[in-house]
């Protein structure tokens, strides 16, 4: 820590044993691989204006409420993470500087850092913000212009499995770190369990990626094996600032995500559904859990309470949507993915 | 004032999120007003690719979303001699219309959009306007008009008669995947009584291009264009309607058994767009 004058603003830098560092470096190496070999359709461009956007805002807001000039490790993982998940319809894997749809990036990076800024009951942020604001703007602005990255990463091969190794790497460094290792173990293995109960039951999904309906055994592989359910539960789902603090509450709280989400994928027929119930999923989790804390007099408590309903309500509305329907068929007459 | 304007703050905040959760609802398609649509407004299908007298234009089927490459349907078709003013209908979704005209002697002027000619003459004139359009045509000796209007809704044929007709049985039958671009629907190989084979494509759906083929190749499911190209395909017909169900004769000099899958193929861009493998029917 060091203190300058004569304005006494304390200046903390990046700590080399903050686990946000470890994960700040798990997710640009899949970038990498997204950029390089796994087609991933977002552009450096984009994911540095998240990562600059969410920076501005932290540094900023952080300074105006602590008088703290702050390394922003937190909004740094907040944009990669934006920029991981957020897809511009349009965007063509290797156009690297293209500015295409960079405005949703940035509403998204806005609405994360908000959420953590703006809407804090008992001093304390509620939602992830990258959840919040992957969210907010998938759901709001719609699959028309925007969409989070495919379920599929691309065939077994090597690529697939540098990505998985690197996410099992970070895994194993990130959650012992920060104790999530239970917490994410509730989560898949319940998680896991109810998709083959819909599975068997008979459940299917459409995606953009693949003919016909994905239902029966591919139904379950394609959910419960994605590298991006696992970069969710890992690497979002463990941010320790949302989550409770001892290891039951932790494993309680990674069930209960994995019946909401489950609860929220059961009627959905699209990918896009699909991956909007796993990130609603969180978002109605924390929102739920900060009911407790919440003085419902005041307007944080009301921005909790609407932000977990956008969540909930919204990802719900997917399951009728026939146009959605007709975007992951690929059936609009144009590359809407 | 500071406290006030905090609590304005707030306020504005919370109506702005209740007004995020409206629009994510799906509520009065505020969303679809607001930031578009993926699909266009609904339009009902076509039935028919010549419109005659007995089949009025509004006679259409469902409505749908679903958009065809623009095609040509024909909406009449007249033979007469010397001057005349014939009325036709265009329909109210139509993007243009036509005029194809022929004359063998004199002088022919068709208004509007077709100055004087000097006959023999092959000649085409365009029209922009849709309802009743009354062609005023001035001309010496014999001729012929043909009457197109342009449309981008599916085409929903019935199965040729010879398909139901006895004698006429399925040899094959395959779904359509997607190879360079979006694919959906059923294909099924007939052979009529006459010993001819026909195709017919059951709620087909083709990303829109010009100049579609159609296309058999010897193998069982190509999955890339260089893989469709590394082996000699036979030509079977122009692919005009991409959307709906539609009906296509095999020329006779093709003997479709000798191939085993269909491929929707686009020679100005040299990309295959889509296949379907033919498997006997079990």
């Amino acid at each position: 820590m060091t203190t300058l004058a004569p304005r006494r603003i304390r200046v903390v830098l990046p700590s080399r044993r903050d686990p946000r560092l470890k994960l700040s470096a798990v997710i640009v190496t899949l970038q990498v691989l997204g950029q390089t070999v796994l087609d991933f359709k977002v552009s450096i461009a984009q994911i540095l204006v998240s990562i600059g956007v969410c920076a501005a805002i932290d540094i900023v807001l952080t300074l105006r409420r602590d008088g703290v000039l702050a390394w922003p490790a937190s909004a740094l993982l907040t944009g990669n993470s934006i920029g991981f998940i957020l897809r511009a319809s349009g965007t063509q894997h290797g156009d690297w500087w293209s500015l295409h749809g960079v405005h949703f990036f940035v509403l998204a990076a806005v609405a994360a850092m908000a959420s953590k800024h703006l809407v804090r009951p008992a001093g304390r942020h509620v939602f992830n913000p990258s959840n919040a604001g992957l969210v907010l703007v998938l759901l709001v602005i719609g699959p028309v212009h925007v969409f989070p990255q495919y379920l599929w990463w691309g065939p077994v091969g090597v690529p697939l499995g540098l990505a998985l190794a690197v996410i099992a790497l970070g895994a194993a460094f990130v959650l012992r770190q920060v104790r999530m290792m239970q917490m994410a173990l509730a989560f898949l293995a319940t998680f896991a369990a109810l998709i083959a109960v819909f599975a068997l039951a008979g459940r299917s999904f459409v995606a953009i990626w693949h003919d016909g309906a994905i239902s029966g055994f591919d139904y379950w592989v394609y959910i419960c094996t994605s590298p991006e359910l696992f970069v969710f539960v890992f690497f979002m789902m463990s941010d320790p600032q949302t989550s409770p603090r001892s290891t039951s509450r932790r494993m309680a709280y990674g069930a209960a995500t994995a019946v909401v989400a489950a609860a929220l994928l059961l009627p959905q027929t699209t990918e896009f559904g699909v991956k909007l119930a796993l990130l609603s999923g969180l978002t109605v989790v924390c929102g739920a859990m900060a009911v407790r804390r919440l003085e419902w007099r005041r307007a944080s408590a009301a921005a909790v309470a609407v932000v977990a309903a956008i969540a909930l309500v919204g990802t719900v509305a997917l399951a009728g949507d026939e146009s959605l329907t007709l975007i992951e068929r690929g059936l609009t007459g144009r590359n809407a993915q | 004032m500071r406290a006030q304007i905090r609590r304005a703050s707030a306020a504005v905040g919370v109506l702005a999120l209740l007004g995020c959760l409206v629009v994510a609802s799906g509520l009065f398609d505020l969303r679809e007003r607001l930031f578009g649509s993926a699909t266009p407004p609904p339009k009902r299908s076509a039935f028919t690719r010549v419109l005659d007298g007995s089949t009025p234009a509004a006679a259409r089927g469902r409505p749908t979303v679903l958009r065809s490459q623009p095609w040509w349907q024909e909406v009449a078709n007249l033979q007469r001699r010397g001057a005349a003013t014939e009325s036709v209908d265009i329909d109210g979704d139509a993007i243009q219309w036509r005029v194809r005209a022929r004359c063998a002697t004199g002088r022919m002027r068709i208004l509007p959009g077709l100055g004087g000619t000097d006959c023999p003459a092959t000649t085409t004139a365009y029209g922009a306007g849709t309802g009743r359009r009354r062609l005023e045509i001035a001309a010496d000796g014999p001729w012929r008009l043909r009457v197109e209007q342009q449309v981008d809704v599916p085409l929903q044929e019935p199965p040729l008669p010879a398909m139901t007709a006895p004698g006429s049985r399925v040899v094959a039958r395959g779904d359509l995947y997607r190879i360079d671009q979006s694919a959906d629907g059923a294909v099924t190989l007939y052979r009529l009584a006459s010993g001819r084979y026909a195709l017919r494509f059951e709620h087909v759906y083709v990303t829109p291009n010009v100049d579609l083929e159609l296309r058999l190749s010897p193998l069982a499911a190509p999955r890339t264009t260089r893989e469709y190209r590394s082996a000699p395909s036979a030509y079977v017909s122009r692919f005009d309607i991409t959307a709906g169900s539609l009906n296509f004769m095999i020329p006779e000099d093709l003997d479709p058994r000798r191939y085993r899958s269909l491929v929707i193929w686009c020679p100005p861009v040299v990309s295959a767009y889509a296949a379907a493998t033919l498997d006997a029917p079990s």
